[in-house]
């Protein structure tokens, strides 16, 4: 039988080949998870995946989340794939044990939550948000919050959720009204209407827990007038009950393209004064907690996106195979000879190929991102303990941003390889496609992460982030250089990181002059073709790994270990043409998107 | 109660396209993706779930090389207390008698008061459970889908024919052979595993059993398998090729010319 989600092999193969997690455990933190602990959990995971959480994409999907009168119920089938995952404590695989986490290396959950999000992450959402809301408490809390609120947060006993957007505060979060009146004992009087509010309302749990944005009254404007506060759904008592009714009301949930078993609610706290909220963290500081927190949510949605790439690849491989159509090329004017499966025509290859190469690569992104975090935790060097957090404040709009537009990519051609059938319910493809889209939108549009990678990202540490990346490129680079079967590709990797380096100077310095306009106007392009090197560069690291592996490899390894040199040859040879094009396009930064007057859209 | 399960690691059917060897004798194992038989999983959700009931331990034994380390991990991790790995290179080769002669051994150097096994394996005789049983001189019950536990005996329940059940009380200790849907086996979580990173799984040969090496393997072995083979597709047997409608209509088409529906 066909593999379901993901491709185990390949998941094995960046976890134990690329990045070697099994190592981890030399270290205290991480004693238990050795190979075996590793393997043990991600068979285990995907074992709960495939079973229980799979068959539950295409019901969730037509059921839908229900509102009436205040209340929503989750798709039927939720309610028992969340209990399990709540038996087996798969929700804070990665935090603290003594809060209920799992005390798990960041890299290996990326492995689980692959297998989680792939086989339906509308509903994942429920346990994903939970995390952060809980990741939030943990960071910012108080002794008192976190024994009151966070394990019932990472034991998924209680849900929790992140208030931030509201209608005239979306991008711009500064703007927002939500008011926070103190009222003299410690607590607040919260009041405003909260929208887009991911899993904001649901009957998975007794409780659900609200990091909200709001303003105490009297604050400064703007940012900077900004705090969290803590509002529960139902108060919790001092001795951990649930009290009454904390007045947060959903007036309803948004009809939406994709993600239909996830309850996007609008929320309005405090209609009959009865709201209270209580302090996260300090006063006005409330966006400097979001900015901590973004790194993980913002890896959380690249890793959704990509959960429907790789569900969608495994679906068209499989597809692809089986679907007998047309003959082959070579025998198109033979009258009788027979009808080929659809893979053997070069132009499904086209497509698969880009699939593959774009899922490898972004997966072994994705885990390696949450590596550098597990290597930063057991190192003693604070030197590079911040150069690893450096690596993942730069990769993070590249792990978002790019990724999850390449991910919608990579769906769309999983739908075209199936044809007609791939746009009918028939198949998961047109699913997998919706479910997709909203990844490239929430938390922080891939416009914003662009601006975040050039305005913010770029110029940190006087550039010592990008020099560190282009110094770890170098250094596979160097490596593959080294090997007959990588080297061509490990060579159009430097030129294209050469020519990168180029446009991140020329683009800093732009921005820093009269052309800010031009430059921002390129911030997106330029985010492309950052993560167009990275996705080589992941491949030809791979592709090296592969070719010394192949010297000894057992005979089912062979095929798998090709195709990872096959995947950097396409990449390299395919993709990186047209990434040198876009950095050329880049260096003479051509000014008509930001000239054009505005009159002149529409004539 | 004491109870000693038998499991096996194998093929993961779910996992892999079986394929004949080039000799022709065996199923190509490069590389498989093995597991635990599922049968033995039901057995051992019982098991644990009797303890729970009636107190005492669960230990898992299995018949393998080192990798079989993994199988048993699992079911630890599932809740299974002990682990004992029956591992040596005289071991392999064995037919079902040496099997069941190798679990004998480990019977008797503990203290059981029940002993399961999987009604069959995936790629098994259904053999070892009833051989284990005659050699031990113990009770045997095969497809047990329902245990009740009395004093001193089990009721044992089995599906017969046209869903009907079948009791029996038997005595212990005593051997039976569980079948699926007994129970519903739970999901290993992270704690589980956590649990069972670290443990160490005794393993014994052939000595720590006190067997003599040459009573088990490939030459004591008295079944052994000539060949392996994919049957010939017969006469009259016809793919239907093409999309599911397509198949479908074919269907209706064939089913109506030769009489099986108007």
């Amino acid at each position: 039988m066909a593999q379901q989600i993901s491709d185990r092999r390949d998941i094995d193969f960046v976890l134990h080949e690329q990045l070697k997690v099994g190592e981890f455990s030399k270290h205290e933190k991480y004693a238990e998870f050795n190979k075996k602990t590793v393997d043990l959990i991600v068979n285990e995971a995907r074992n709960l995946a495939v079973k229980e959480i799979l068959p539950t994409r295409k019901e969730g999907d037509r059921e839908g989340c229900k509102f009436d009168k205040g209340t929503v119920t989750t798709p039927e089938m939720f309610k028992r794939p969340f209990k399990l995952l709540k038996e087996g404590e798969w929700v804070a695989m990665p935090e603290d044990p003594d809060w209920g986490g799992q005390g798990m290396p960041r890299s290996v959950s990326m492995a689980a939550a692959e297998y989680f999000n792939g086989a339906n992450y509308s509903f994942m959402m429920y346990a994903g948000l939970t995390h952060g809301a809980g990741r939030l408490v943990e960071t910012f809390g108080t002794d008192r919050q976190k024994s009151l609120f966070l394990k019932n947060m990472y034991t998924g006993e209680w849900t929790g959720t992140m208030l931030l957007t509201e209608p005239v505060a979306g991008s711009d979060v500064g703007r927002l009204e939500t008011k926070a009146v103190p009222q003299g004992d410690g607590t607040y009087k919260i009041t405003g209407q909260k929208i887009f509010i991911s899993s904001g309302e649901h009957d998975l749990a007794e409780n659900i827990v609200h990091p909200v944005l709001a303003r105490i009254e009297g604050a400064p404007e703007g940012t900077k007038g900004i705090s969290l506060f803590l509002v529960p759904k139902y108060r919790v008592k001092e001795d951990g009950n649930l009290g009454e009714f904390n007045d947060v009301n959903c007036v309803g949930i948004e009809e939406k393209m994709g993600i239909h078993g996830n309850a996007t609610a609008t929320l309005s706290l405090g209609d009959k004064d009865n709201c209270v909220g209580e302090l996260l963290g300090e006063e006005n500081k409330g966006m400097r907690a979001m900015f901590l927190m973004m790194n993980e949510a913002r890896l959380l949605v690249g890793m959704q996106g990509f959960a429907t790439a790789t569900a969608s690849y495994i679906e068209a491989v499989n597809y692809a195979k089986e679907r007998i159509q047309g003959r082959h090329l070579t025998k198109m004017l033979e009258k009788d000879a027979p009808a080929v499966p659809i893979v053997q025509h070069p132009d499904v290859r086209r497509m698969l190929m880009n699939m593959k190469a774009y899922v490898e690569g972004i997966r072994s992104l994705l885990y390696y991102t949450a590596w550098l975090e597990d290597r930063a935790d057991t190192i003693d060097d604070e030197e590079e303990k911040e150069k690893n957090h450096g690596l993942i404040d730069l990769l993070i709009p590249i792990a978002k941003g790019y990724v999850t537009d390449r991910a919608f990519d990579v769906c769309n051609y999983g739908m075209q390889v199936f044809g007609g059938y791939g746009y009918t319910n028939e198949y998961p493809q047109e699913q997998l496609m919706r479910d997709c889209r909203i990844t490239q939108i929430y938390e922080g549009t891939n416009g914003i992460q662009a601006m975040d990678l050039m305005g913010r990202k770029l110029g940190m540490k006087k550039g010592k982030l990008v020099m560190d990346l282009m110094g770890e490129v170098n250094a596979t680079i160097s490596n593959a250089k080294a090997q007959e079967k990588v080297k061509p590709h490990a060579e159009r990797l430097e030129e294209a990181l050469n020519k990168l380096g180029e446009a991140a100077m020329h683009l800093g310095k732009s921005a820093m002059s009269d052309k800010l306009m031009e430059a921002f106007g390129y911030a997106y392009p330029f985010m492309e073709v950052c993560g167009d090197v990275v996705m080589a560069w992941m491949l030809v690291w791979r592709a090296s790994i592969a070719e010394q592996a192949l010297e000894k490899a057992k005979k089912k390894d062979v095929p798998f270990y090709e195709g990872q040199i096959k995947s950097a040859q396409f990449f390299c040879n395919t993709v990186l043409p047209a990434t040198l094009g876009k950095l050329n396009a880049i260096l003479a930064t051509d000014g008509a998107a930001v000239e054009i007057d505005e009159a002149s859209f529409i004539g | 109660m004491e109870i000693l399960v038998c499991v096996k690691r194998v093929p993961d059917t779910a996992e892999n396209e079986i394929e004949i060897n080039s000799e022709g004798n065996d199923i190509e194992r490069d590389d498989l993706v093995y597991s635990v038989n599922e049968w033995d999983n039901y057995a051992v959700e019982e098991a644990i779930q009797m303890v729970d009931k009636h107190g005492g331990s669960v230990t898992v034994v299995t018949v393998g090389d080192e990798e079989s380390e993994e199988v048993l991990r699992r079911e630890m991790a599932m809740g299974a207390e002990n682990g004992l790995l029956l591992t040596d290179d005289a071991f392999e080769g064995s037919d079902g008698r040496g099997i069941a002669a190798l679990l004998k051994a480990a019977v008797e150097k503990g203290n059981y008061d029940l002993i399961m096994t999987g009604a069959q394996a995936d790629e098994g005789y259904a053999q070892v459970g009833g051989m284990l049983a005659a050699m031990l001189d113990y009770p045997y019950a095969s497809l047990v889908n329902m245990i009740e536990v009395g004093d001193g005996k089990l009721k044992v329940g089995r599906e017969i024919e046209g869903g009907n059940m079948e009791v029996n009380e038997i005595d212990l200790p005593c051997v039976l052979s569980i079948q699926t849907g007994i129970n519903e086996p739970r999901y290993v979580g992270i704690r589980g595993i956590r649990k069972v990173a670290s443990v160490e799984i005794p393993t014994l040969g052939a000595s720590d059993l006190g067997l003599d090496a040459g009573s088990v393997g490939e030459d004591a072995a008295r079944v052994k398998r000539i060949d392996y083979f994919v049957p010939e597709m017969g006469e009259g047997a016809e793919m239907l090729e093409g999309s599911t409608d397509e198949i479908i209509d074919k269907l209706i088409e064939l089913l109506k010319s030769k009489g099986g529906i108007k």
